[in-house]
Protein backbone atom coordinates (compact mmCIF):
# COMPACT_ATOMS: atom_id res chain seq x y z
CA UNK A 1 0.00 0.00 0.00
CA UNK A 2 1.55 3.37 -0.76
CA UNK A 3 0.81 6.75 0.67
CA UNK A 4 -2.00 7.78 -2.03
CA UNK A 5 -4.03 4.99 -0.89
CA UNK A 6 -3.28 4.68 2.71
CA UNK A 7 -4.23 8.45 3.64
CA UNK A 8 -7.73 8.61 3.20
CA UNK A 9 -7.82 5.71 5.38
CA UNK A 10 -6.22 6.85 8.21
CA UNK A 11 -9.26 8.34 9.54
CA UNK A 12 -10.95 5.50 10.24
CA UNK A 13 -8.01 3.16 11.04
CA UNK A 14 -7.42 6.02 14.02
CA UNK A 15 -11.04 5.42 14.82
CA UNK A 16 -10.43 1.57 14.42
CA UNK A 17 -13.27 1.18 11.95
CA UNK A 18 -11.19 -0.34 9.24
CA UNK A 19 -12.30 -4.55 8.14
CA UNK A 20 -9.12 -5.95 9.47
CA UNK A 21 -7.72 -6.67 5.94
CA UNK A 22 -7.28 -3.12 5.00
CA UNK A 23 -6.42 -2.44 8.74
CA UNK A 24 -3.67 -4.24 8.45
CA UNK A 25 -2.43 -2.84 5.42
CA UNK A 26 -3.08 0.70 6.49
CA UNK A 27 -0.83 -0.30 9.83
CA UNK A 28 1.98 -1.75 7.92
CA UNK A 29 2.02 1.17 5.46
CA UNK A 30 2.21 3.62 8.75
CA UNK A 31 4.58 2.00 10.33
CA UNK A 32 7.42 2.66 7.73
CA UNK A 33 6.11 5.78 6.34
CA UNK A 34 6.72 8.91 8.32
CA UNK A 35 4.48 11.21 6.83
CA UNK A 36 1.97 8.95 7.55
CA UNK A 37 2.45 8.36 10.64
CA UNK A 38 2.53 11.91 11.36
CA UNK A 39 -1.14 12.45 9.61
CA UNK A 40 -2.03 9.21 11.93
CA UNK A 41 -0.90 11.14 15.06
CA UNK A 42 -2.00 14.25 14.44
CA UNK A 43 -5.53 12.64 13.85
CA UNK A 44 -5.29 11.15 17.07
CA UNK A 45 -4.38 14.20 18.87
CA UNK A 46 -7.21 16.00 17.05
CA UNK A 47 -9.46 13.49 18.69
CA UNK A 48 -8.30 13.64 22.43
CA UNK A 49 -8.49 17.19 22.33
CA UNK A 50 -11.59 17.52 21.04
CA UNK A 51 -12.59 15.11 23.47
CA UNK A 52 -11.19 16.82 25.91
CA UNK A 53 -12.18 20.67 25.17
CA UNK A 54 -14.95 20.71 23.26
CA UNK A 55 -18.02 21.18 25.38
CA UNK A 56 -20.69 18.57 25.88
CA UNK A 57 -23.87 20.72 26.72
CA UNK A 58 -26.54 20.07 29.30
CA UNK A 59 -29.93 20.22 29.26
CA UNK A 60 -31.39 22.81 31.67
CA UNK A 61 -33.97 22.48 34.33
CA UNK A 62 -36.24 25.14 32.26
CA UNK A 63 -35.77 22.21 29.20
CA UNK A 64 -36.50 19.43 31.07
CA UNK A 65 -39.55 20.48 32.56
CA UNK A 66 -40.72 21.51 28.73
CA UNK A 67 -39.97 18.05 28.01
CA UNK A 68 -41.75 16.60 30.85
CA UNK A 69 -44.79 18.85 30.46
CA UNK A 70 -45.08 17.43 27.00
CA UNK A 71 -44.94 14.20 27.97
CA UNK A 72 -47.66 15.25 30.45
CA UNK A 73 -49.75 16.30 28.06
CA UNK A 74 -49.41 13.00 25.78
CA UNK A 75 -50.31 11.74 28.68
CA UNK A 76 -53.65 13.67 28.83
CA UNK A 77 -54.58 14.20 25.33
CA UNK A 78 -54.36 10.55 23.94
CA UNK A 79 -54.18 9.53 21.37
CA UNK A 80 -51.41 12.32 20.43
CA UNK A 81 -52.40 14.67 17.28
CA UNK A 82 -49.73 15.66 14.70
CA UNK A 83 -47.36 17.87 16.53
CA UNK A 84 -48.98 21.85 15.86
CA UNK A 85 -46.43 23.41 13.86
CA UNK A 86 -46.48 27.21 14.77
CA UNK A 87 -44.68 30.17 12.87
CA UNK A 88 -43.08 31.60 16.34
CA UNK A 89 -41.63 27.90 17.77
CA UNK A 90 -41.37 29.66 21.05
CA UNK A 91 -45.52 30.50 21.82
CA UNK A 92 -45.63 26.71 22.43
CA UNK A 93 -43.98 26.76 25.13
CA UNK A 94 -45.59 30.08 26.55
CA UNK A 95 -48.97 28.44 26.03
CA UNK A 96 -48.45 25.31 27.75
CA UNK A 97 -46.01 26.69 30.43
CA UNK A 98 -47.96 27.36 33.23
CA UNK A 99 -50.24 24.08 33.15
CA UNK A 100 -47.40 22.02 31.87
CA UNK A 101 -44.99 23.25 35.12
CA UNK A 102 -47.92 23.42 37.80
CA UNK A 103 -48.63 19.17 37.07
CA UNK A 104 -44.48 19.02 36.46
CA UNK A 105 -44.32 20.48 39.50
CA UNK A 106 -47.56 18.19 41.16
CA UNK A 107 -45.66 15.29 39.52
CA UNK A 108 -42.58 15.80 40.86
CA UNK A 109 -43.80 15.62 44.31
CA UNK A 110 -45.84 12.74 43.56
CA UNK A 111 -42.67 10.93 42.52
CA UNK A 112 -40.31 12.08 44.67
CA UNK A 113 -42.53 10.99 47.72
CA UNK A 114 -43.13 7.61 45.80
CA UNK A 115 -39.36 7.46 45.69
CA UNK A 116 -39.17 8.47 49.29
CA UNK A 117 -41.58 5.17 50.55
CA UNK A 118 -39.51 3.15 48.71
CA UNK A 119 -35.80 3.73 49.50
CA UNK A 120 -36.45 3.51 53.54
CA UNK A 121 -37.39 -0.50 52.31
CA UNK A 122 -34.70 -0.70 50.83
CA UNK A 123 -31.04 0.83 50.42
CA UNK A 124 -30.15 -0.01 46.74
CA UNK A 125 -33.76 1.73 45.95
CA UNK A 126 -33.00 4.41 47.94
CA UNK A 127 -29.01 5.10 46.21
CA UNK A 128 -30.91 4.53 42.97
CA UNK A 129 -33.08 7.21 43.73
CA UNK A 130 -30.46 8.99 45.08
CA UNK A 131 -28.94 8.87 41.31
CA UNK A 132 -31.49 9.47 39.41
CA UNK A 133 -32.75 13.04 41.16
CA UNK A 134 -29.17 13.88 41.15
CA UNK A 135 -28.84 13.37 37.61
CA UNK A 136 -32.15 15.00 36.55
CA UNK A 137 -31.65 18.12 38.89
CA UNK A 138 -28.32 18.76 38.37
CA UNK A 139 -27.15 18.46 41.27
CA UNK A 140 -24.23 15.39 40.99
CA UNK A 141 -21.60 17.07 42.21
CA UNK A 142 -21.30 19.73 44.81
CA UNK A 143 -17.39 19.37 44.61
CA UNK A 144 -16.58 19.57 41.49
CA UNK A 145 -12.61 18.75 41.08
CA UNK A 146 -10.76 15.86 39.08
CA UNK A 147 -7.86 16.23 42.29
CA UNK A 148 -8.65 13.72 44.97
CA UNK A 149 -6.76 15.62 47.59
CA UNK A 150 -9.16 18.66 46.88
CA UNK A 151 -11.97 15.93 47.03
CA UNK A 152 -11.68 13.93 49.79
CA UNK A 153 -10.94 17.05 52.44
CA UNK A 154 -14.09 18.84 51.60
CA UNK A 155 -15.92 15.46 52.23
CA UNK A 156 -14.49 14.85 55.62
CA UNK A 157 -14.98 18.12 56.73
CA UNK A 158 -19.01 17.66 56.12
CA UNK A 159 -18.94 13.69 58.08
CA UNK A 160 -17.82 12.15 60.75
CA UNK A 161 -15.73 9.70 58.98
CA UNK A 162 -13.14 10.24 55.97
CA UNK A 163 -13.77 7.90 53.00
CA UNK A 164 -10.90 7.16 50.83
CA UNK A 165 -10.90 8.59 47.33
CA UNK A 166 -8.80 7.96 44.26
CA UNK A 167 -8.74 8.77 41.02
CA UNK A 168 -8.85 5.94 38.13
CA UNK A 169 -8.59 8.11 35.44
CA UNK A 170 -6.16 5.82 33.67
CA UNK A 171 -8.22 2.98 34.22
CA UNK A 172 -11.23 4.98 32.14
CA UNK A 173 -12.79 5.89 35.44
CA UNK A 174 -11.75 10.01 35.84
CA UNK A 175 -12.92 11.39 39.31
CA UNK A 176 -15.61 13.99 39.00
CA UNK A 177 -16.12 15.69 41.49
CA UNK A 178 -18.25 14.47 45.33
CA UNK A 179 -21.24 15.50 47.24
CA UNK A 180 -23.23 14.17 50.43
CA UNK A 181 -26.37 12.74 50.05
CA UNK A 182 -28.53 11.10 52.15
CA UNK A 183 -28.74 7.11 52.66
CA UNK A 184 -30.42 5.42 55.44
CA UNK A 185 -30.85 8.70 57.45
CA UNK A 186 -26.94 9.51 57.67
CA UNK A 187 -25.23 11.64 55.64
CA UNK A 188 -22.85 9.61 53.10
CA UNK A 189 -20.30 10.52 51.05
CA UNK A 190 -20.85 10.16 47.51
CA UNK A 191 -17.61 10.47 44.96
CA UNK A 192 -18.62 10.78 41.58
CA UNK A 193 -16.90 9.36 38.26
CA UNK A 194 -17.32 10.03 34.37
CA UNK A 195 -16.99 6.44 32.36
CA UNK A 196 -17.40 7.90 28.70
CA UNK A 197 -20.23 9.38 28.62
CA UNK A 198 -21.75 7.44 31.89
CA UNK A 199 -21.54 9.38 35.46
CA UNK A 200 -20.71 6.64 38.32
CA UNK A 201 -22.21 7.43 41.60
CA UNK A 202 -20.06 5.93 44.57
CA UNK A 203 -21.50 5.96 47.89
CA UNK A 204 -19.09 4.91 50.49
CA UNK A 205 -19.95 5.03 54.18
CA UNK A 206 -18.28 2.94 56.78
CA UNK A 207 -19.15 -0.72 57.57
CA UNK A 208 -22.23 -1.32 59.47
CA UNK A 209 -22.15 -4.88 59.74
CA UNK A 210 -26.24 -4.74 58.71
CA UNK A 211 -27.20 -7.08 56.02
CA UNK A 212 -25.77 -6.14 53.07
CA UNK A 213 -27.82 -5.98 49.45
CA UNK A 214 -26.47 -8.77 47.05
CA UNK A 215 -23.31 -7.85 45.24
CA UNK A 216 -25.50 -6.74 41.94
CA UNK A 217 -29.01 -5.51 40.93
CA UNK A 218 -30.66 -3.75 37.94
CA UNK A 219 -33.47 -1.55 38.99
CA UNK A 220 -35.05 1.12 36.87
CA UNK A 221 -32.20 0.04 34.18
CA UNK A 222 -29.48 1.54 36.84
CA UNK A 223 -27.01 -1.15 37.96
CA UNK A 224 -25.86 -1.06 41.41
CA UNK A 225 -22.86 -2.61 42.46
CA UNK A 226 -22.09 -3.82 46.31
CA UNK A 227 -18.33 -4.41 47.74
CA UNK A 228 -16.78 -3.81 50.97
CA UNK A 229 -13.14 -3.34 51.49
CA UNK A 230 -10.95 -0.77 53.53
CA UNK A 231 -13.39 -1.04 56.59
CA UNK A 232 -16.21 1.33 54.68
CA UNK A 233 -18.95 -0.37 52.35
CA UNK A 234 -19.45 0.49 48.40
CA UNK A 235 -22.41 1.42 46.51
CA UNK A 236 -22.03 2.11 43.23
CA UNK A 237 -24.51 3.34 40.59
CA UNK A 238 -24.80 4.21 37.22
CA UNK A 239 -26.30 3.24 33.76
CA UNK A 240 -23.24 2.02 33.13
CA UNK A 241 -23.11 -1.53 32.37
CA UNK A 242 -22.47 -3.89 35.61
CA UNK A 243 -19.12 -6.08 33.87
CA UNK A 244 -17.86 -2.28 33.92
CA UNK A 245 -18.80 -1.43 37.14
CA UNK A 246 -18.12 -4.69 39.23
CA UNK A 247 -14.08 -4.47 38.57
CA UNK A 248 -14.05 -0.69 38.90
CA UNK A 249 -15.76 -1.12 42.40
CA UNK A 250 -13.53 -3.76 43.39
CA UNK A 251 -10.73 -1.67 42.58
CA UNK A 252 -12.15 1.60 44.30
CA UNK A 253 -12.69 -1.34 47.69
CA UNK A 254 -9.56 -2.92 47.71
CA UNK A 255 -7.33 -0.51 46.42
CA UNK A 256 -7.96 2.14 48.44
CA UNK A 257 -6.35 0.29 51.45
CA UNK A 258 -3.01 0.97 50.29
CA UNK A 259 -3.97 4.50 50.05
CA UNK A 260 -6.10 5.29 52.95
CA UNK A 261 -3.10 5.76 54.95
CA UNK A 262 -1.47 8.13 52.88
CA UNK A 263 -4.61 10.18 51.85
CA UNK A 264 -5.94 11.74 54.78
CA UNK B 1 -47.23 3.14 29.88
CA UNK B 2 -45.86 5.20 27.47
CA UNK B 3 -44.97 7.39 30.32
CA UNK B 4 -42.49 5.15 32.00
CA UNK B 5 -40.96 3.65 28.80
CA UNK B 6 -40.20 7.28 27.76
CA UNK B 7 -38.68 7.76 31.50
CA UNK B 8 -36.71 4.71 31.32
CA UNK B 9 -35.42 4.46 27.66
CA UNK B 10 -35.59 8.78 26.28
CA UNK B 11 -34.94 10.87 29.36
CA UNK B 12 -31.50 9.19 30.14
CA UNK B 13 -30.32 10.38 26.76
CA UNK B 14 -31.82 14.48 27.65
CA UNK B 15 -28.77 15.77 27.72
CA UNK B 16 -26.62 13.98 24.58
CA UNK B 17 -30.15 15.40 22.60
CA UNK B 18 -29.18 18.78 23.69
CA UNK B 19 -26.03 18.53 23.17
CA UNK B 20 -26.70 17.01 19.59
CA UNK B 21 -29.07 19.77 18.90
CA UNK B 22 -26.87 22.53 20.47
CA UNK B 23 -23.92 21.48 17.84
CA UNK B 24 -26.50 21.48 14.99
CA UNK B 25 -28.00 24.62 15.82
CA UNK B 26 -25.25 26.62 17.26
CA UNK B 27 -27.77 28.44 19.34
CA UNK B 28 -29.11 27.27 22.96
CA UNK B 29 -32.80 28.60 22.36
CA UNK B 30 -33.07 27.06 19.06
CA UNK B 31 -31.75 24.00 20.31
CA UNK B 32 -34.43 23.68 22.87
CA UNK B 33 -36.96 24.01 20.41
CA UNK B 34 -34.86 21.18 18.66
CA UNK B 35 -35.38 18.91 21.47
CA UNK B 36 -39.09 19.73 22.87
CA UNK B 37 -40.17 18.73 19.25
CA UNK B 38 -37.49 15.72 19.02
CA UNK B 39 -39.09 14.58 22.31
CA UNK B 40 -42.77 14.98 21.46
CA UNK B 41 -41.94 12.40 18.02
CA UNK B 42 -40.65 10.54 20.06
CA UNK B 43 -43.46 10.07 22.75
CA UNK B 44 -45.75 9.68 19.47
CA UNK B 45 -43.49 6.75 17.60
CA UNK B 46 -42.46 5.37 20.76
CA UNK B 47 -43.66 2.37 20.17
CA UNK B 48 -41.33 1.52 17.10
CA UNK B 49 -38.24 1.95 19.21
CA UNK B 50 -37.24 -2.06 19.39
CA UNK B 51 -34.30 -3.36 21.98
CA UNK B 52 -31.87 -1.08 24.31
CA UNK B 53 -30.94 1.26 21.24
CA UNK B 54 -32.69 3.92 22.85
CA UNK B 55 -30.24 6.83 22.46
CA UNK B 56 -29.38 6.09 18.87
CA UNK B 57 -33.15 6.21 18.07
CA UNK B 58 -33.71 9.30 20.09
CA UNK B 59 -30.66 11.09 18.54
CA UNK B 60 -31.88 10.62 14.74
CA UNK B 61 -35.04 11.91 15.70
CA UNK B 62 -33.08 15.11 17.20
CA UNK B 63 -31.28 15.10 14.12
CA UNK B 64 -34.70 15.08 11.94
CA UNK B 65 -36.17 17.56 14.23
CA UNK B 66 -33.21 19.93 13.47
CA UNK B 67 -33.41 19.79 9.71
CA UNK B 68 -37.20 19.77 9.70
CA UNK B 69 -36.66 23.08 11.96
CA UNK B 70 -34.29 24.53 9.59
CA UNK B 71 -36.14 23.72 6.95
CA UNK B 72 -38.19 26.01 8.32
CA UNK B 73 -36.80 28.68 10.21
CA UNK B 74 -32.83 29.01 8.03
CA UNK B 75 -33.75 27.61 5.14
CA UNK B 76 -30.53 29.29 3.32
CA UNK B 77 -28.57 26.63 5.90
CA UNK B 78 -29.53 23.43 3.96
CA UNK B 79 -29.41 25.40 0.99
CA UNK B 80 -25.81 26.40 0.99
CA UNK B 81 -24.55 23.10 1.82
CA UNK B 82 -26.44 20.96 -0.63
CA UNK B 83 -25.47 23.29 -3.44
CA UNK B 84 -22.23 24.72 -2.39
CA UNK B 85 -18.17 23.42 -2.17
CA UNK B 86 -18.53 22.32 1.30
CA UNK B 87 -14.81 21.96 0.79
CA UNK B 88 -13.94 25.51 1.02
CA UNK B 89 -16.83 26.47 3.11
CA UNK B 90 -16.09 27.27 6.41
CA UNK B 91 -19.47 29.06 7.44
CA UNK B 92 -19.98 32.36 9.76
CA UNK B 93 -20.14 30.24 13.04
CA UNK B 94 -22.05 31.67 16.02
CA UNK B 95 -19.63 30.35 18.86
CA UNK B 96 -21.46 28.29 21.36
CA UNK B 97 -21.16 28.95 25.00
CA UNK B 98 -17.63 30.27 25.85
CA UNK B 99 -17.69 30.27 29.53
CA UNK B 100 -17.18 26.51 29.84
CA UNK B 101 -13.86 26.76 28.03
CA UNK B 102 -10.42 26.33 29.64
CA UNK B 103 -8.82 28.79 27.25
CA UNK B 104 -7.91 30.02 23.91
CA UNK B 105 -6.50 27.23 22.38
CA UNK B 106 -10.12 25.03 23.10
CA UNK B 107 -12.31 28.58 22.14
CA UNK B 108 -10.36 28.12 18.88
CA UNK B 109 -10.63 24.41 18.62
CA UNK B 110 -14.11 24.88 19.66
CA UNK B 111 -15.48 28.11 17.08
CA UNK B 112 -13.44 25.87 14.55
CA UNK B 113 -15.83 22.84 14.83
CA UNK B 114 -18.59 24.93 14.90
CA UNK B 115 -17.63 26.28 11.73
CA UNK B 116 -17.27 22.97 9.99
CA UNK B 117 -20.39 23.04 7.47
CA UNK B 118 -23.31 21.29 8.83
CA UNK B 119 -22.90 17.33 7.29
CA UNK B 120 -19.33 17.34 8.46
CA UNK B 121 -19.84 18.87 11.56
CA UNK B 122 -22.74 16.28 12.60
CA UNK B 123 -20.25 13.61 11.58
CA UNK B 124 -17.53 14.64 13.76
CA UNK B 125 -19.94 15.24 16.69
CA UNK B 126 -21.34 12.29 16.91
CA UNK B 127 -18.12 10.61 16.96
CA UNK B 128 -16.05 12.34 18.69
CA UNK B 129 -18.32 13.91 21.08
CA UNK B 130 -21.42 10.99 21.77
CA UNK B 131 -18.57 8.23 21.07
CA UNK B 132 -20.58 6.70 18.77
CA UNK B 133 -19.15 3.63 16.35
CA UNK B 134 -19.60 4.82 12.13
CA UNK B 135 -22.64 1.77 12.06
CA UNK B 136 -24.20 3.89 14.58
CA UNK B 137 -23.93 7.38 12.71
CA UNK B 138 -24.77 5.77 9.74
CA UNK B 139 -28.07 5.14 11.25
CA UNK B 140 -28.66 8.19 12.74
CA UNK B 141 -27.86 10.66 9.63
CA UNK B 142 -28.99 8.22 6.99
CA UNK B 143 -26.08 7.66 5.05
CA UNK B 144 -24.49 4.71 3.87
CA UNK B 145 -21.31 3.58 6.06
CA UNK B 146 -19.10 4.93 3.36
CA UNK B 147 -20.21 8.15 3.31
CA UNK B 148 -19.91 8.11 6.97
CA UNK B 149 -16.12 7.60 6.74
CA UNK B 150 -15.09 9.62 4.00
CA UNK B 151 -17.87 13.04 6.22
CA UNK B 152 -15.44 12.20 9.11
CA UNK B 153 -11.75 12.09 7.40
CA UNK B 154 -12.86 15.37 5.41
CA UNK B 155 -13.84 16.82 8.62
CA UNK B 156 -10.64 16.35 10.60
CA UNK B 157 -8.82 17.36 7.91
CA UNK B 158 -10.80 20.78 7.23
CA UNK B 159 -10.36 20.95 11.19
CA UNK B 160 -6.65 21.25 10.68
CA UNK B 161 -6.95 23.32 8.08
CA UNK B 162 -8.46 25.57 9.68
CA UNK B 163 -7.84 29.27 9.52
CA UNK B 164 -9.14 29.65 12.92
CA UNK B 165 -6.70 27.23 14.41
CA UNK B 166 -4.21 29.11 11.96
CA UNK B 167 -3.35 31.81 14.79
CA UNK B 168 -1.97 28.90 17.43
CA UNK B 169 1.55 28.64 15.91
CA UNK B 170 1.23 24.77 17.21
CA UNK B 171 -2.05 23.91 15.52
CA UNK B 172 -2.47 20.66 17.15
CA UNK B 173 0.38 18.81 19.15
CA UNK B 174 -0.58 20.23 22.31
CA UNK B 175 -1.15 16.46 24.03
CA UNK B 176 -2.54 16.63 27.14
CA UNK B 177 -0.25 15.01 30.28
Amino acid sequence: MNCAAALPLISAFADGELDVLRGHSVRKHVAGCAACAAEYENIRLLSTRLRDEAPRFVASPALQSRVRAALHRAETEQPVGKPRRVAGTRSWFFGGAFAGCAATVLAWFMVTALLQWHASEDLVAEAVAMHVRATLGNHLIEIVSTDRHTVKPWLSARLDYSPPVQDLAEAGFALAGGRLDYLDGRPVAVLVYRYRLHMIDVFVRPETGHATPAALRTLRGFNVVHASGSGMEWLAVSDAGSDVLSPFLQQLAQGSASTASEAR
Amino acid sequence: MPESRFEELILPHLDAAYSLARWLARDGDDAEDVVQDACVRAIKYLDSLRGSEGRVWFLAIVRRAFYDWCERNRPAEILRNATEALDAAVDPAIGPERTLLRDADSLALTDALAALPLPYREALVLRELQELSYKEISRITDVPMGTVMSRIARARSLLQRSPLLQSMRDPLPRSSP
